[in-house]
């Protein structure tokens, strides 16, 4: 953290002149002190109908746990965000790479699960879908060091995702999910939320799976926990402050978990800033290189 | 000409062989050096994390692609090192084993870095850095012995260091 820290001020400071191509455009609509830095605790922002606005643009960040441990060396660029005072009483603290890591005994595999997992990690992760610009399990898409914007009118909320230019889309007119298996299971499955109180409650069925799919189906996270077909994923997006996201993720898919898990994640808001393009496949070429290795 | 294009005859002009390991001096080495070298990966499959390398020399071009930007070096002083601490490149001058170039090796050497997208925010732009510049770039070696590394960190011919953006961290 110390080594990000010093990165970004040496960053922040460096006067070549020729990055300010970006130009920060203040939200008018943000809470602001007297220096116009934008209120991080402020209150919850609410929509004209009362309900939570979710809307900005979000950044993983710490909860509580200190960082987890990569598999080497190497500082990412994302910016440094604040950490989120951990709540003991909560679900356990996701991680990236391995999204069971803060939870006792791991996530409860089932004999099919794990031999999978266990492949995929043997590989190095190479069919990790986020390696092939393909859109990657939620978990990986909602942790990504790239931000994510929710966009949300009364009909329909919107997740864009940098990475990999994912988008989902969350019905919120009172539609119920399909049957599972009825539509055509898509990578980001199909989606409605409705309030739960100050929650908005997301739930996702007809994903596509690990066990019928493509090896690039299904990565929760980055060494390669699957779901199958069965999977059913509910999401429990809050806004305590105007600078916090937190999301309960659950997971109940009995091919691949001995029982339903949950794990929380938090992010900070980005004030005025944007998402930045980022077409992935422009020049991809990791395919090609590990075949000639 | 595409940027990478411009890049292999830039290679070519400085009459460097780029080696692909195990298999230098073949069909398949001949293949790896046309291809582009911009890569979206598993961080793990393609780069050895306990092979250290920083390069000094000159910039030969900086390709600004997604989804990783690279940086192409000609290498007039490279040091290598075993392993470093997780997250860090300052450590003793005297643990890098510094060299010239090896001839067989060529002195271009190709440095990932992260997505333009994550650069720009650090502070980067596709012209922070120009043909001809003198830098510094510490990095991880690929796995197939060639002269491509993940750069980690950048230090300019002013001495101001920027993070490279490795996706060690980043899954990726």
């Amino acid at each position: 953290m110390t080594v990000a820290l010093s990165g970004c001020l040496i960053a922040l400071g460096w006067s070549s002149g020729a990055w300010a191509q970006w130009t920060p455009v203040a939200d008018p609509t943000s809470p602001r002190d007297a220096e116009g830095n934008v209120i991080m605790g402020a209150p919850t922002p609410r929509t004209a109908d009362g309900t939570p606005d979710l809307a900005g643009l979000w950044m993983r960040t710490r909860s509580g746990p200190p960082p987890e441990e990569g598999p080497g060396g190497g500082v990412s660029l994302e910016p440094t965000q604040a950490p989120v005072p951990l709540d003991p009483d909560g679900p356990p603290i996701v991680a990236f790479f391995e999204a069971g890591q803060n939870m006792e005994g791991g996530l409860p595999y089932t004999p099919w699960a794990k031999e999978l997992r266990d492949q995929r990690a043997e590989l190095n992760a190479r069919d990790n879908p986020d390696a092939r610009c393909l859109p990657m399990g939620f978990l990986q898409f909602h942790q990504q060091p790239q931000p994510r914007m929710i966009i949300q009118n009364e009909k329909m909320i919107l997740i864009e995702y940098e990475a990999n230019y994912g988008v989902r889309h969350i019905y919120m007119d009172g539609r119920e999910l399909p049957p599972q298996g009825e539509p055509q299971p898509w990578w980001y499955g199909y989606s409605i939320g409705y309030w739960d109180g100050d929650d908005l409650v997301v739930e996702t069925n007809n994903l596509r799976g690990a066990d019928e799919d493509s090896p690039y189906d299904a990565w929760l996270d980055v060494n390669g926990s699957p779901h199958s077909r069965e999977a059913t994923i509910t999401e429990r997006f809050r806004r305590p402050t105007f600078g916090h996201l937190q999301i309960d993720f659950t997971i109940d898919d009995p091919k691949a978990y001995t029982r339903p898990w949950t794990v929380r994640l938090d992010q900070r808001l980005l004030p005025d800033q944007e998402l930045i393009e980022f077409i992935c496949n422009e020049n991809q070429q990791f395919n090609r290189r590990i075949q000639l290795n | 000409m595409t940027r990478q294009s411009q890049a292999n005859r830039s290679r070519r002009r400085i009459g460097v062989a780029i080696k692909t390991g195990a298999v230098a001096g073949t069909a398949v080495a001949a293949v790896a050096a046309s291809l582009p070298l911009a890569a979206h990966h598993s961080f793990a499959a393609e780069f050895d994390s306990t092979k250290e390398i920083r390069a000094t020399g000159a910039v030969i071009e900086v390709e600004w692609l997604n989804p990783h930007a690279w940086i192409h070096l000609n290498v007039t002083e490279l040091c290598e090192r075993p392993a470093a601490p997780r997250g860090s490149d300052d450590v003793e001058e005297e643990e890098w084993a510094c060299r010239a170039p090896d001839p067989d090796e060529g002195s271009a050497w190709g440095f990932e870095m992260g997505s333009p997208n994550g650069l720009m925010r650090q502070g980067w732009s596709r012209n922070s850095l120009k043909p001809g510049d003198g830098a510094t770039i510490s990095g991880t070696r690929a796995r197939d012995g060639s002269t491509n590394s993940n750069a980690r960190n950048v230090t300019m011919a002013d001495g101001t260091r920027l993070f490279a953006g490795s996706s060690e961290n980043s899954g990726r």
